[in-house]
């Protein structure tokens, strides 16, 4: 069988949180993109684990060829990645990502997904970790006339179905659909491996498949963003901290306590 | 071309309903279009009618349909669909929940309708909307324009609007229920549950007071430190997502971007650091309170009270002084 896993490349998101707080994040002239170029860009780690949840699959003994595809202006290092984490096939889609939306993005992998001779199992992120909207998978679900099983924590192939664990608002829950179907997986999945000596060897000599949306046969027309993102900047947090002061730690209990009551936030 | 606000069955006491009315309510004015509140699945008809009048909502479209009683993404969004096609909305608008965080992006994919999740506010730009959206975790805010050639499907974030009914409208007339059929007869629906487990006991949603903890509690075993404040306090425990991927707390605790989101009174925060994907999860709180070794920590940023110091000490004697 076939599982394609979509991987996108993204600032680190931890750096951006550093900076953000530091108050020193920097938006480029165009007010929406953030330049800095001391932040790294990355595998989206949801996507990282999207990955990994192939890669259990393979090893449960599920004969399987995995596929990582990203689309972006340059997707060399996260395929590269793909490779040596384990991916049998890597391909990128090379547009420029500053023009491209969710729809765009979604019709272009899913668009892939048709191009390869389609998959049995499509595993993405449950969200990118820059834009947070979640929702590449759900449009390629559509467009694939795939059901779509969210925020995993495990999943199992079983004879033409997956079994996926996930915990929802109320329940941890066990659900099942027929393949071919898309699954997006969370943290709960647990670490991603580390790529071996001899992974990062191989994952060297292998080729990516270089498409353009022309070789996909889809024209710009189809790309045009319908949500174009005009601007961007980092909210201001109005801080007005009490720190509350006592020579050890009895003190300060009771410090806080005494503050909470006469709020009234505490009886 | 109209504003529809939608929501699933009885509407939920946590108060999304009542800031997705406020939301919508504000975009038909602003666009001087017509509102229409579509509630999707059974709900008491008398809870639909008093939020209705309070909210200024003159039409309310009902898909009673028992099919819609529990959540059903393929009914869901096949029955939305065809209420779209019916009566087709310039701007659909949910709330932003586990459930619409699928059942939006399909129900776009359906109609052809630019989607739009982690909305915080909308404007109004001639034919165009210009939604506000939470971006890198809540880091930075993202404006996008989404033109109107198109119906548009937008997720709004829960808590981050003030419920706001209109002054004059509790003296308005009774809404106007519209009975709305739809015929899922066709639809199967493609995932089946196969096992679950219930969480049982109170939501961290609901919760009046929740201590969380996080990797500055330095060991999985302090957690109980958590446990015993939140006890000690009659509130709930939680967590961040370090210490849950640790496994030093269980995954329904975690607080943030993607785990819970919750707006207690009183939120005491020990040994975490205030990123902002944690903050996402509470920073509607009333009061936060941060137990941190780090003056600098960000968590102070957003602390009404703070105390640097260690907090594996400080949860204990707040327990002691309590009991
Ligand atoms: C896409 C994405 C989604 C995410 N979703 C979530 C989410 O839903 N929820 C979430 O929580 N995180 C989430 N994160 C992770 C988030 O970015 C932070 O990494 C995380 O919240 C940090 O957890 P922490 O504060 O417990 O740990 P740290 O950041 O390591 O902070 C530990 C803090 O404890 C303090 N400390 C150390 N020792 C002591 C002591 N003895 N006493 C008192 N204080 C002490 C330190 O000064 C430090 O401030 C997400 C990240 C990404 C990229
Ligand atoms: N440009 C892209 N290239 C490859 N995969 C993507 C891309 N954009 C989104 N995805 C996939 O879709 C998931 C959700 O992305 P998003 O809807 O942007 O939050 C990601 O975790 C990826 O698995």
């Amino acid at each position: 069988m076939r599982i394609v896993v979509c991987a996108k490349e993204v600032l680190d998101p931890d750096a951006v949180n550093t900076y953000a707080v530091a108050g020193r994040l920097e938006i480029g002239e165009d007010g929406r993109s953030i330049t800095q170029a001391a932040i790294p860009r990355l595998m989206n780690a949801y996507d990282e684990q999207a990955i990994e949840a192939a890669l259990r699959i393979r090893d449960a003994g599920v004969d399987c060829t995995i596929h990582v595809v990203s689309a972006g202006a340059d997707q060399a290092d996260v395929l590269k990645q793909g490779a040596a984490m384990g991916a049998d096939e890597i391909a990128s889609i090379t547009v420029d990502a500053s023009s491209l939306d969710h729809h765009g993005a979604a019709r272009l992998l899913a668009t892939y997904v048709e191009h390869v001779g389609g998959a049995d199992l499509v595993l993405c992120g449950r969200q990118a970790s820059d834009d947070d909207q979640g929702v590449v998978p759900a449009l390629m679900g559509e467009a694939l006339d795939m059901p779509v099983v969210t925020i995993a924590r495990a999943v199992e192939v079983t004879s033409g179905a997956v079994r996926v664990t996930r915990v929802t608002p109320d329940a941890e829950e066990i659900v099942e659909a027929d393949l071919p179907a898309i699954v997006t997986i969370s943290n709960e999945l647990g670490q991603p491996r580390y790529p071996t000596t001899a992974g990062r060897i191989a994952a060297r000599r292998k080729q990516a498949t270089a498409l353009s949306p022309e070789d996909l046969g889809l024209s710009s027309d189809d790309l045009q963003p319908r949500a174009v993102l005009t601007k961007q900047f980092v909210p201001s947090v109005q801080g007005n901290c009490e720190f509350l002061t006592g020579e050890t730690p009895a003190q300060l209990a009771a410090s806080l306590i005494e503050r909470l009551r006469a709020d009234q936030v505490l009886p | 071309m109209t504003v529809v606000a939608c929501t699933f069955g009885a509407p939920a006491a946590s108060g999304e309903t009542e800031e997705l009315l406020t939301v919508a309510r504000k975009l038909s004015a602003s666009r001087e279009t017509a509102l229409r509140w579509l509630v999707a699945g059974p709900a008491p008809r008398p809870q639909l009618e008093e939020l209705a009048t309070a909210y200024g909502i003159t039409t309310i479209d009902h898909i009673d349909d028992p099919e819609l009683e529990a959540v059903a993404p393929d009914a869901s969004v096949e029955a939305l669909a065809q209420y779209c096609a019916s009566r087709p909305p310039a701007t659909l608008l949910l709330s932003q929940t586990f459930d619409t965080r699928l059942v939006a992006p399909r129900l776009a994919g359906r109609l052809n309708a630019t989607v739009m999740m982690n909305a915080l506010d909308l404007e109004v730009a001639g034919d165009a909307l210009l939604v506000t959206a939470s971006a890198y975790g809540g880091d930075t805010r993202a404006v996008y324009e989404l033109p109107g050639d198109r119906p548009h499907v937008i997720a709004i974030m829960p808590n981050a609007t003030t419920p706001e009914p209109p002054p004059d409208a509790a003296a308005g007339a009774a809404p106007v229920i519209e009975d709305v059929a739809v015929d899922l007869s066709a639809v199967e629906e493609r995932i089946r549950l196969v096992e679950r487990n219930a969480e049982e006991g109170p939501r961290l949603e609901d919760a009046q007071i929740i201590v969380s903890g996080g990797r500055g509690l330095g060991s999985a075993g302090n957690f109980a430190l958590v446990e015993e404040l939140a006890e000690a306090l009659g509130g709930l425990a939680a967590a961040s997502r370090p210490i849950v991927d640790d496994g030093w707390a269980d995954s329904a605790r975690q607080i943030g971007l993607t785990g819970k989101i919750a707006r207690p009174a009183l939120y005491i925060a020990a040994g975490i650091s205030g990123a902002s994907q944690h903050m996402a999860g509470c920073a509607a709180a009333k009061t936060i309170v941060a137990i941190n070794s780090d003056p600098d920590a960000p968590i102070f940023r957003y602390a009404r009270y703070g105390v640097v110091g260690d907090c594996v000490e400080l949860l204990g004697e707040l327990t002691r002084a309590l009991r």
